[in-house]
């Protein structure tokens, strides 16, 4: 284990929390970025030695491909989500001329229900029996 | 939309970069079987040389034909993919298990092919249709590049 | 196997009826009989008489020991023809009752559907079978009370009645858990044989008997089936009096053998049994409509059913299979009976009914016949079983809840002689005058054809007759059900008898029969409904349960989901590290040891990649920013490559070059710089909250780092890596051969994404120009008016 790794993976994870927890959906994004190296690092980091690349043939002790494998991948995976924020953050910015995450309308109209609610009595009475 | 314009930048990218670089970006899928590379790092080589030629106010294109339908190079690798994975079943193998051929070719010598490199070709091409895509859309604002029926070149 | 095909060519006709037939559901109401006949024959030829008994098994869950079971012993064969008979009746009934009513087709399916469940449900070998069929009779029960779905009551007791059997329900899985763990069988005989006992068979216990008292309408839960009433007369007198509801019953005598020695058992059996019984019957005392009326004293009989079945004692068991079937035979002809009333006069207003002892006498007298039998009077069928049930918990050798069953018994045979007496006063009742017109205005607009008239007469009638019959015969009937109840319980040997001489039980019915009379004859028939009192208590404590489940949970979304994401992020990732920094406390926390020496390379780049990530929070400028993520990149890519990760180090190069172009492209139109954002929570709470994240992140790496014990799989991989995959380069093997599922998973995300970022641009860029346009028109007309006026 690195020490300096894992001062690094801890001070990549805060700065990418405190990406998150913004309003600016571009901000947002630039958190997801830099929360995907954190993990990438992290996992790289934890789950092998720093020994010779894993390739067949190289003198030395082979580190542990596996990490790698699923870093290799979750790289590749994590560019394909940053730019889906990206458009998203676009997409807002084209229709209403700013960035930023709304709050979310449909929690907004269940409290709102839930207000409602809790003024008002019951169901509707069972009056009679049919047929 | 132009980034950068330049004669020499033209002479460059349009000539040279884009036949070199397919031949790099192959050549970096397929030695990834034995040492750093591989589908991934060869389709985001390929897709670097596109984003080249769009910021120099191109259409990201190979031997002077852009690319229209990225959407079917996407598909084709998905396909390839899939078919490496499935055609082992029929012959009465596991998915995915590798099958080795050394054909003797004249000159050259021998060659090592295995099965699985359809696999990363499958991937690469995936990639590149990826890249293309998103530089495609996301930098096609108030162009004509993002057509109203399939969102490919026009 | 024919008991699975005939249960499965029941719901076989009912999904085609529901899909196929709506056209014609009378052509589909004809198959639905055929299939009930087919179905019949099996269960007769099979069953009766047979010298072994019919098992078959339908694997389904083998592995964990769940498989569908079918027994046709005596007590099944006896349930399925009273299910099946019962229900050709009831069906050929409906050809009639429903006429052109449009929601025929839908009751057809879903009646041949029930007529399925239940007949799975009686044929049940044990008890996960028998759960599997008792959800499907209360699924079709609410769909069938709700039938008029125009109706917003129906829909209401729909939901009523589906909850509470549904939560029955689920207290009878959990019985069906403990038993299959605890004792690896739910088989009824098994549990007969093992008779289990201790703490967590009392669970158990509580737990079935909480699924039969829901389904069989016991106190507290008596208040569903009068609700349920709602649904067209076919499907209360089916479901809710002689089949659907009895579920519970056979629920209990299925367990009788198996707890009755209980006091548990014995003494919830007792308690909820007599006060439904009593509650029932106090209850159809003051009903002004005659199904209503009759929908309490089925609440009310059982009560009785439940005492007897539920009492554990041999002869109460006897008794109890034997006024089961008097019940259902004397209950169905009142159902349909009542019903035929409803169709000739438009009313069932128990001051108005007697008007129809001119229209329709045969059915009357089938009522009056039934009611009879209902109160227990000589010489019909009731008689024989109310006296049988007297004599048996008379004898019962069980304590204190013997007596208090004796008592019940007692009181509650006052109350149903009492509530008979008046049904029978307002089928004898004159109305009048100004009522009679109504009534014969009713019926010039309603000439029953003579097929009508017989296939709603013959139903009554048959039944009726049943009731007198049996009770003749009392002699041969009871040896009839001598199958019925050994097969239960060997012990439950037994004889029924029309007439059995001047003893204690007599004297008592002599009594109970003339107390309740007097009561019942003397009752007003005309009650008027307590103002404002449109449910039941029941009802209401129900409904009020109800609401104030969802009104907690409105509350508590209210509180939990005020509707900010940012805030959503925060409650999250202090979640996380606080039940990290929890584990870590009580796991003990990491070891700061076993660091490798870093060369003073990777040092100057984690410094420097540190320096850039600030920098990505703290800048102003989104160019800047994005630059700085790239940097971010960067460094992990040499640090990568340090670690020997040069794939790692390529691909990561490669895409952060391509980051930084996609930022780019994306913001090209935005601001130079970020808006001061209106924030959920001040700067100081963020930064709190990510820098926990950062410190609680690291220590849960160490502290996995020093766990792992298992060798890497690449010692596993390496050496086949040449052979098998022809690759030297292990990453690229896993990825393409190893692990290949893996990638085609993957790069079918990032195809995924890809076609995501596309659309979304392309919505944008329509959105975009049709604002475009709009203005270009706004400001079109807007110069057009101008010109106007000028």
């Amino acid at each position: 284990m690195s020490l300096s790794l894992l001062i690094l993976v801890g001070v990549l994870f805060s700065v990418g929390t405190y990406l998150l927890m913004e309003r600016s959906l571009t901000r947002v994004a630039l958190g997801v970025g830099v929360l995907g190296n954190a993990v990438n690092l992290l996992i790289v980091a934890a789950g092998s030695r720093p020994d010779e690349a894993p390739i067949i043939g190289r003198s030395g002790e082979l580190t542990d491909p596996l990490p790698q494998a699923l870093v290799l991948t979750a790289i590749v995976i994590g560019f394909a989500l940053l730019s889906f924020v990206l458009a998203l953050a676009w997409r807002n910015w084209s229709i209403t001329e700013n960035d930023e995450v709304e709050d979310d309308l449909e929690d907004r109209i269940v409290a709102r229900r839930a207000e409602k609610n809790s003024k008002r009595g019951d169901v509707p009475h069972h009056e009679d029996v049919e047929q | 939309m132009t980034f950068i314009r330049s004669a020499i930048l033209d002479e460059l990218v349009d000539r040279w970069l884009s036949k070199v670089a397919a031949l790099v970006a192959l050549y970096v899928t397929f030695r990834g079987h034995n040492a750093p590379g591989g589908g991934f790092a060869g389709g985001l080589v390929l897709g670097g040389v596109f984003v080249l030629q769009f910021l120099t106010g191109r259409e990201p294109h190979l031997r002077h034909r852009p690319i229209r339908r990225p959407t079917m190079l996407l598909g084709a690798g998905l396909l390839m993919a899939l078919g490496t994975t499935a055609v082992p079943l029929f012959v009465d193998a596991a998915p995915l298990e590798s099958h080795i051929w050394k054909p003797d070719i004249p000159v050259i010598g021998e060659v090592k092919v295995v099965s699985s490199m359809f696999f990363d070709l499958g991937v690469f091409m995936v990639v590149v249709a990826v890249v293309l895509m998103m530089l495609l859309s996301l930098g096609a604002r108030g162009s004509s590049l993002v057509g109203d029926d399939g969102g490919e070149v026009s | 196997m024919v008991l699975f095909p005939a249960v499965v060519a029941q719901f076989v006709a009912g999904a085609l009826l529901l899909v196929g037939l709506r056209r014609r559901p009378a052509i589909g109401a004809l198959v639905g009989l055929a299939v009930l006949a087919a179905s019949t024959a099996v269960v007769a030829t099979r069953g009766i008489g047979a010298s072994t008994t019919l098992t078959e098994t339908v694997g389904w869950l083998s592995t964990l020991g769940f498989d569908l079971v079918f027994e046709l012993d005596g007590f099944a064969v006896l349930m399925a023809l009273i299910v099946l008979v019962l229900g050709f009746g009831v069906l050929l009934y409906s050809l009639a009752y429903f006429e052109h009513d449009s929601t025929y087709a839908r009751f057809v399916g879903l009646f041949m559907a029930f007529a399925g469940s239940m007949t799975g449900l009686v044929l049940a070998a044990d008890l996960f079978t028998m759960f599997v069929f008792w959800e499907l009779t209360s699924i079709c029960s609410f769909l069938l009370i709700g039938l008029n779905d125009k109706s917003e009551s129906a829909r209401q007791s729909a939901v009523r009645a589906l909850l509470t059997t549904g939560a029955g329900g689920l207290c009878l899985l959990g019985a069906v858990g403990i038993l299959q763990v605890e004792l690896g069988t739910t088989a009824f005989a098994d549990l007969v044989a093992l008779q289990p006992t201790g703490a967590v068979m009392d669970a158990a216990i509580v737990l079935i008997l909480l699924g039969a008292f829901t389904k069989s309408a016991q106190f507290p839960f008596h208040f569903w089936l009068p609700g349920a009433m709602a649904a067209p007369t076919p499907v209360s007198a089916y479901l809710h009096s002689a089949t659907m509801v009895k579920a519970g019953i056979v629920l209990l005598a299925r367990m009788s053998p198996v707890f009755g020695q209980s006091d548990l058992w014995r003494w919830w059996v007792v308690l909820a049994g007599v006060a439904t019984m009593l509650i029932g019957g106090w209850r159809a005392l003051r009903q002004t409509d005659a199904k209503l009326l009759l929908a309490h004293s089925t609440v009310s009989q059982l009560g009785l059913l439940t005492v007897l079945v539920g009492l554990g004692w041999s002869t109460a068991l006897y008794a109890g299979v034997a006024h089961l079937v008097a019940h259902a035979v004397f209950k169905v002809a009142l159902f349909l009976g009542v019903g035929v009333i409803d169709h000739e006069l438009g009313t069932r207003d128990v001051t108005k009914i007697g008007a129809a002892r001119r229209r329709a006498p045969l059915v009357v007298a089938a009522l009056g016949a039934s009611t009879l039998s209902m109160a227990g009077m000589i010489p019909l069928f009731g008689f024989v079983t109310k006296e049988k049930a007297l004599v048996a918990v008379l004898d019962a050798e069980v304590g204190a809840a013997g007596t208090v069953a004796l008592v019940g018994v007692v009181l509650g045979s006052v109350l149903s002689v009492a509530y008979s007496a008046r049904f029978l006063h307002a089928l004898l009742s004159e109305p009048d005058r100004g009522e009679h017109d109504a009534v014969a205005n009713h019926h010039e607009h309603h000439e029953s054809s003579v097929l009508t008239r017989v296939l709603l007469g013959a139903p009554v009638l048959v039944p009726a007759a049943a009731s007198l019959l049996f009770g003749l015969i009392a002699t041969r009937v009871g040896k009839w059900l001598v199958a019925p109840s050994t097969s239960l319980a060997g012990s439950a040997k037994s004889k029924l008898v029309l007439w059995p001489g001047i003893n204690d039980a007599l004297i008592i019915s002599a009594i109970v029969i003339v107390v309740g009379a007097v009561i019942g004859w003397r009752a007003p028939l005309s009650v008027a409904a307590p103002h404002g009192k449109h449910r039941s208590r029941g009802e209401r404590s129900f409904d009020a349960v109800y609401d104030a489940t969802l009104g907690l949970a409105k509350r508590l979304t209210r509180v939990t989901q005020p509707g900010s994401l940012p805030m959503y992020v925060a409650v999250t990732s202090l979640t996380v590290a606080v039940v990290a920094i929890a584990a870590l406390a009580v796991d003990g926390w990491p070891a700061f040891e076993g660091f490798v020496s870093d060369s003073p390379l990777t040092i100057a780049v984690t410094v420097l990649t540190i320096a850039v990530s600030i920098g990505v929070a703290v800048v102003s400028a989104r160019f800047t920013a994005a630059v700085f993520l790239g940097g971010v990149g960067y460094g992990a890519a040499v640090l990568f490559l340090m670690r020997g990760a040069p794939d790692l180090a390529l691909t990561q190069v490669l895409v952060e070059t391509l980051t930084i172009v996609i930022f780019l492209l994306a913001m090209r139109s935005m601001p130079h710089s970020f808006a001061p954002a209106s924030s959920w929570a001040p700067k100081t709470v963020r930064i709190a909250v990510s820098l926990l994240v950062g410190i609680v992140v690291p220590l849960l790496v160490l502290s996995v780092h020093g766990a792992r014990t298992a060798p890497s799989v690449a010692e596993d991989y390496a050496p086949r890596s040449i052979s098998e995959a022809g690759g030297a380069n292990l990453v690229n093997v896993i990825l393409v051969d190893f692990r290949g599922f893996d990638t085609m998973g993957e790069i079918t995300v990032l195809a995924v994404a890809a076609l995501g970022v596309v659309n979304l641009v392309r919505a944008a860029e329509r959105h975009r120009r049709q604002r475009e346009r709009e203005n270009s028109n706004a400001s079109a007309a807007a110069g057009s008016a101008t010109g106007d006026v000028s």
